[in-house]
């Protein structure tokens, strides 16, 4: 099995993967002496609903688990992927077969080492429970072809595949085979990563201690992303589960905690002239967007969803949802990634068009029905949003009604076709990825608009199936130039979330999870 | 006195199958299930119903129901959907939290509600009257989250005499339990010895008015007598009914309190459970919640018959 990888000959894909790996290893090796030891108290907002890594998307399991487990494959610091538990990543040239040759001598936190019968176990295990298993979709068969290698054949080539495998969403982390048996969330915690998991109790804390036996990834020079070479600096981290913001605050203030997550901007600011605190801005953390239902009455009408989009004043929204903390930009990229799509839909976005709104509402069959804008209190970019829109749209003759819901309830209505014209959402992860998630919710069987259109169809196919960057680009340029057209979201503007650290926290940069790697306390 | 007391333990059963009930049948009206708090917002259609089947959200309400109540006369209150552990250990991991806090609070409310009432009283009308009544009624306004808030502000991030938040178990560390603990108890204590010392002093003022009172004076007693063994110890009768309704109340959680001082009681339990859809946690935590609502209010009744020897002879 060995020798037959070995004649393969590495393809342009392998070859990026490798190169990019290094470089980034490189831009995001740490500098300077480190201390070891010491415990690094974080503060986060709320509980992570679970553990068990493959099962949950959520935000606050994330910031936890990336610290405990590994995947095969991971994302750098610039978002693109690169091997962790995996050596490599070897792609045959029709992209039917993926080859990852396995690190050898990487232990699990009972232990035990990794071999490819655990990865075998725990990806199967990811495509019964994993909370994003359509990523193993055009996966046919995970075969082990060696005590350290695993290959996977496809049922139909992906080229942007392995993009989607990396993604740490909700990771497709490798457990040990006895623990892949179980269901989910009935795993002891145990994964490779450079922290392990000791103990949670809800609602007050989780613990992690250092792993004394990690094993670094040394074809790296350093830290990046959530892969690279890490290194455990700290003893002991613990996750403080403290709701309420001015609660975290008070903690960081007082030295308990020295790390605390989702600050309000005032506050923010005003830590910053503290010189005990660092503050962490972390500019691209989500789009705020308004998501439409073609499927009920006023918003099945393109003209009435025309109307909506020209008449939102973006700068508004923005300033009063997000406490000032945002970025304009009417792009469903940021600005500095691959995939922008320049200046489509700019002219639009930039102010609202009052006239404009107004001719293509009195074009739209539109007779004054209420148009429901759902939103949630748990968010307050979310229900600040929906209440400026609604007074927006009112100055057009739109009957905006808000309609607050707790978020599971916004969470099941959002599933069905009645009761909501307008959403009001934060996507984070999506356009940090990259555009697959973005555009991804927006077609197939379940987009968020509920409806489905062609040229967005088309779009995506191109997006995921094009063999070169230059047509990925071009198919989301015109799925950028689509939604400008046919409104099934509208971009309000980018989001930042303010964190904060003690003066005392180094090696800290803000990621979409806190990491515990290469961190350490003076 | 033992069939009093068997008459109102019967009379629970009842009691806690309709809030079962209710909480059940509430449960199940309210939009949203766990499913999608597991899967998040952008989960498909196909990994929502995946995960229902495998919580069994999909089978009839009646079936659930059934599978739940047989269950509970076993003494098995069900399986948390989210937290990998039973309801039971849930709520029992909790516990020591929510007493706590109730207690302590409750010792600091009867104690200074009950001198500032008596104190009140005895000054009817003159300044300490109406300065100690201003003081019961600011308690009573002011919004505990942002009193809860000015305490941290000052004690923990200021002086640094106390944690800004978070609970040490007494058995860990029993200074640490108390250091923990203070700001959260004095917080919920200042709304409740508000209350305390209103009811203390207008009972107080009308048994000083009463003849038996009159008789007690004249007769020479002591005022201290006359104030602590016959006034009071009738002025507390309707007190001692309000404290019992505070302990269950507390026991049941004081959420707001448990979210500023990030302390994990039995209310933030079953408030994050309720907001979650974690149906087996809100179910049985309500019905625990509600026994020991029942079982303090039938250990005041009882008390009451103790204080007042009346009360059980017209029974």
């Amino acid at each position: 099995m060995k020798s037959c990888h070995e004649s393969r000959r590495p393809t342009p894909l392998r070859r990026l993967l490798i190169a990019a790996a290094a470089l980034a290893g490189i831009a995001a090796a740490p500098a300077g002496a480190q201390t070891e030891g010491g415990e690094l108290v974080l503060a986060q907002g709320a509980n992570p609903p679970s553990l068990d890594a493959m099962t949950s998307s959520s935000e606050s399991a994330r910031n936890i688990n990336m610290n405990i487990f590994e995947s095969l494959v991971t994302i750098d610091e610039n978002v693109n992927p690169i091997p962790m538990l995996a050596k490599s990543i070897e792609a045959s040239d029709d992209l039917m077969t993926y080859v990852f040759p396995l690190r050898e001598g990487v232990k699990f936190h009972n232990g035990d080492e990794m071999t490819a019968a655990d990865v075998k176990a725990s990806l199967e295990r990811y495509r019964e429970f994993g909370a994003t298993r359509g990523m193993l979709d055009k996966v046919a068969e995970i075969e082990i072809t060696g005590e350290y290698e695993i290959t996977f054949r496809m049922s139909e080539a992906t080229p942007t595949f392995i993009e989607g495998f990396a993604s740490p969403r909700a990771p497709a982390v490798i457990i040990p085979e006895e623990e892949a048996a179980k269901g989910a969330n009935e795993i002891e915690i145990i994964g490779t990563g450079p922290y392990r998991f000791v103990e949670f109790v809800p609602d007050s804390h989780v613990t992690l201690e250092k792993f004394a036996d990690y094993t670094a990834n040394e074809d790296f020079d350093g830290p990046t992303g959530f892969g690279g070479n890490k290194t455990a600096y700290l003893d002991k981290a613990t996750y403080r589960i403290i709701p309420e913001a001015g609660a975290r605050i008070a903690a960081l203030e007082a030295g308990e905690v020295q790390w605390a997550d989702q600050l309000p901007v005032p506050a923010a600011k005003r830590l910053m002239s503290d010189p005990e605190v660092t503050v962490f801005e972390a500019r691209q953390w989500a789009f705020l967007t308004l998501i439409m239902n073609w499927k009920l009455p006023p918003t099945d009408d393109i003209d009435f969803r025309r109307a909506v989009l020209y008449a939102i004043e973006p700068e508004e929204v923005m300033a009063i949802a997000t406490e000032g903390f945002y970025d304009l930009n009417h792009g469903w990229q940021y600005p500095d990634r691959t995939y922008n799509a320049g200046d489509i839909g700019k002219e639009i976005y930039q102010v609202a068009d009052i006239d404009k709104a107004k001719e293509f509402l009195g074009q739209s069959s539109y007779d004054g029905e209420e148009f429901q804008i759902l939103t949630d209190p748990n968010y307050g970019e979310h229900s600040r949003a929906a209440v400026v829109i609604a007074e927006q749209l009112k100055g057009i003759g739109i009957n905006a009604v808000v309609k607050q819901l707790d978020w599971a309830t916004v969470l099941k209505i959002r599933l069905t076709d009645e009761d909501w014209n307008g959403w009001t959402l934060m996507q984070g992860l999506e356009p940090f990825l990259g555009p697959y998630g973005i555009a991804a919710k927006m077609t197939g069987e379940q987009p968020h608009q509920r409806g489905t259109d062609p040229v967005l169809d088309d779009g995506y196919n191109r997006l995921i199936t094009g063999a070169t960057v230059e047509d990925r680009q071009q198919a989301f340029a015109d799925i950028q130039t689509a939604v400008y057209d046919l409104v099934p979201q509208i971009k309000i503007g980018d989001v930042g979330r303010m964190q904060a650290g003690s003066a005392r926290l180094k090696g800290f940069k803000p990621f979409r999870a806190p990491r515990l790697n290469d961190v350490w306390l003076e | 006195m033992h069939r009093f007391i068997l008459s109102r333990l019967l009379s629970a059963i009842p009691v806690l199958f309709v809030v079962s009930l209710v909480t059940f049948l509430i449960m199940w009206l309210v939009p949203g299930d766990v499913a999608s708090q597991i899967a998040g917002p952008d989960a498909s259609a196909e990994e929502l119903a995946a995960i229902r089947d495998r919580l069994r959200l999909d089978r009839p309400m009646y079936e659930q129901a059934l599978v739940w109540y047989a269950n509970l006369f076993q003494g098995d209150l069900g399986q948390s959907y989210l937290l990998n552990r039973s309801v039971v250990d849930a709520v029992l991991e909790r516990l020591p939290v929510t007493l706590s806090l109730t207690a302590m609070s409750l010792l600091l409310a009867i104690l200074f509600g009950v001198v500032l009432g008596v104190v009140s009283a005895t000054n009817h009308n003159n300044w300490i009257d109406q300065a100690t009544m201003t003081g019961a009624l600011l308690g009573l306004s002011l919004p505990d989250f942002w009193f809860g808030l000015v305490l941290i502000f000052f004690f923990a991030v200021e002086l640094g005499w106390f944690p800004t938040g978070g609970y040490v178990p007494f058995t860990e560390d029993p200074a640490g339990w108390l250091r923990s603990m203070a700001l959260p108890a004095c917080t919920l204590a200042l709304t409740q010895m508000g209350v305390i010392a209103r009811m203390v002093r207008s009972g107080m003022l009308e048994q000083l008015g009463q003849d038996y009172v009159r008789t007690a004076k004249a007769k020479g007693l002591p005022r201290r007598l006359v104030l602590f063994k016959h006034a009071l110890r009738n002025a507390l009768i309707p007190v001692i009914t309000l404290i019992g309704v505070m302990t269950g109340i507390l026991l049941g959680g004081a959420v707001v309190i448990e979210v500023v001082y990030s302390l994990p009681g039995v209310g933030r339990l079953i408030i994050g459970a309720i907001q979650n859809r974690d149906y087996p946690i809100v179910q049985g935590g309500l019905l625990l919640t509600a026994a020991v609502f029942v079982f303090v209010n039938i250990a005041v009744d009882i008390l009451y018959t103790v204080i007042d020897p009346r009360v059980r002879n017209v029974r």
